[in-house]
């Protein structure tokens, strides 16, 4: 156990390394600019996403003990489609450019959480009613957004598509500067919540006896959640898959012991998504795939692959 | 029973309704630290709901449940459950965790190292003879060992009452004396004891023989108490004849009472 997981940090780290590295080769005089300026900050940003949505993924799936919960389940993805697609559509060619969109999908993402969020902290809905309710809300956001886009004329859904796809954008060091606190500190204090979430192993109503604030800790966890994953979804649109494959590829590979999946799943999350993007960017020579496409396509055959081979065993 | 308050788990009065019906009505009842107090009632009587309201999970519609004279519902987590530990009736666990992370968990109320926690519960897992199965994991335990395992939880957890439900249900024969066996030590180790049961035969096995006088027995019926007893009263019978509606008769085997059904349909 602990020899597999050392074997999967190393490699983890080195995909992240290596990353960098793999795409047209580095030749010529720009190659400096292109390594330094423009893949290394990328490497680095996609490793912030991946490890914001591996963690919130796992410890949403910890919180509503239920394999299927990822911050797209309880609305904080849809929440921040919405909100970037409401600008794009709206306020078509806007010079305001990204910072409008990253702060409305930013402003999506927490006002639909913290709806959800003060659900389940009411503590009179149980956590399979809290995810129902994020279902709903994100049903209904997506009929919203498809109406938004039925508005629109053919640039701004063009657009609206392409940013729904989810992208490691090339926004230099000034994206990762911006980016590196809010999910440094998020991911801290979901980090922080191990122990509850281990109590909660056996039911709310166990934990509670066990000493555990059970609303508290539903509401650190969906909040501090969707502050991360909003920030992320907001400079990269939401990337598909990741927050729901990444925890169960680490609960089959090392166990589904809390203090092990939530920082491994940020880790794995980090090189899953640094891996999926120095892919994207060589599927196709000369053009960048949304990294979106390749996480889905990549891990869903992925996870089921996985989940044959236990079931088998 | 003493008057004063204060001293472990107390309830005055509790009462708790859904809509207009009533699941528990004016329960008074005192758990004083050391006591083994011993819940019987048909299927339905409140059983359940009685241990929610005591660890605050519901909210009373009137009357109190406190803790050394503090409203169970104000005090802080960890020291309510410092308190009171509960082993519930089903418990419902997905994840394929190590049993010993498991029991781990229970030791959340301290503030300790990691290897502290570990140690504890290794610790309680020895308590219920269930060391060996602290690399095992939780979904793979049988139904026993489950239970064990379970008991390690609340042992780790070191409350000074514990509360368990049913803690012998779909146990076989031999499982259930073990049990009891384990709850008996706990309670000879200091413990308050509150334990349910719809089996009125293995609630003697909650003492040693000579210990016996020393459970109390609480008769629930349709959320009333209907009666307190201790283990040894002679009208235990007829109280549990009209608390389970059915004639019994008292056989005696090596000084321990047992219950079973009486020979003719009651009046």
């Amino acid at each position: 156990m602990s020899l597999k997981l050392v074997g999967v940090t190393v490699a983890s780290l080195l995909v992240i390394a290596a990353a960098p590295f793999v795409g047209a080769s580095l030749q010529g005089d720009d190659s400096g600019f292109i390594l330094l300026q423009l893949r290394l900050p990328r490497t680095l940003l996609g490793a912030l996403v991946g490890a914001t949505l591996g963690l919130t993924g796992a410890a949403y799936q910890a919180l509503f003990d239920n394999p299927l919960a990822t911050p797209s389940t309880v609305g904080t993805t849809a929440g921040a489609t919405l909100g970037a697609l409401a600008v794009l559509v709206l306020l078509p060619g806007s010079q305001m450019g990204l910072p409008a969109v990253t702060l409305a999908a930013f402003a999506g993402a927490l006002v639909v959480t913290f709806a959800i969020a003060a659900i389940a902290a009411s503590g009179r809905a149980s956590m399979n009613d809290v995810l129902l309710a994020g279902i709903a809300i994100t049903l209904a956001t997506g009929a919203v957004t498809t109406g938004l886009q039925f508005q629109a004329d053919m640039a701004a859904t063009f657009e609206a598509v392409r940013w729904s796809l989810g992208h490691l954008t090339q926004v230099g060091y000034r994206g990762v500067i911006m980016l590196a606190p809010v999910t440094v500190v998020c991911a801290l204090i979901l980090l922080f919540q191990v122990r509850a979430l281990e109590s909660m192993l056996g039911g709310e109503e166990r934990a509670h006896a066990q000493g555990v604030d059970v609303r508290r800790t539903r509401t650190i966890c969906l909040a501090f959640g969707a502050i991360g994953v909003g920030a992320c979804v907001a400079w990269c649109g939401p990337i598909a898959f990741v927050g729901l494959i990444v925890p169960h590829l680490v609960r089959l590979s090392l166990g589904s012991t809390r203090r092990v999946l939530l920082p491994m799943s940020a880790l794995v999350g980090s090189s899953f998504l640094v891996f999926c993007d120095a892919l994207a960017r060589c599927v196709v020579p000369g053009q960048d795939l949304p990294v979106g496409v390749v996480t889905a396509s990549l891990g869903a055959p992925l996870l089921v692959f996985l989940v044959a081979r236990r079931s088998r065993a | 029973m003493a008057e004063e308050p204060g001293r472990g788990l107390a309830m005055v009065g509790l009462g708790f309704q859904v809509g207009d019906r009533s699941i528990l009505s004016d329960i008074t009842l005192e758990i004083a630290p050391g006591d083994c107090v011993a819940v019987v009632g048909p299927n339905g009587a409140g059983k359940t709901t009685l241990f929610k309201a005591a660890l605050g999970l519901l909210k009373p519609s009137s009357g109190s449940v406190t803790w050394e004279g503090m409203d169970v519902r104000r005090m802080g987590g960890r020291e309510r459950a410092a308190a009171l530990a509960w082993l519930p009736q089903r418990t419902n666990v997905q994840e394929a965790v190590p049993v010993l992370e498991f029991v781990k968990a229970s030791r959340f109320r301290f503030s300790e190292g990691r290897a502290a926690a570990v140690d504890a519960a290794m610790e309680a897992l020895r308590a219920v003879s269930a060391e060996s199965l602290a690399q095992q994991a939780v979904t793979t335990l049988s139904g026993g060992e489950f239970q064990r395992v379970m008991m390690a939880s609340l042992v780790a957890q070191d409350a000074q009452t514990f509360l368990l439900d049913e803690p012998a249900n779909h146990l076989d024969p031999k499982r259930q004396l073990d049990f009891y066996g384990m709850i008996s030590r706990q309670w000879q180790q200091g413990r308050s004891v509150v334990c349910i049961s719809h089996d009125i035969n293995l609630l003697t096995h909650l003492s040693p023989l000579e210990r016996a006088s020393d459970v109390r027995v609480i008769g629930l019926d349709a959320g009333r108490l209907s009666f307190t007893l201790c283990l040894t009263d002679p009208s235990l019978k007829d109280a549990l004849e009209d608390l389970f509606s059915m004639a019994l008769r008292v056989v005696e085997v090596s000084g321990r009472p047992y219950f079973l059904p009486g020979d003719e349909a009651r009046p």
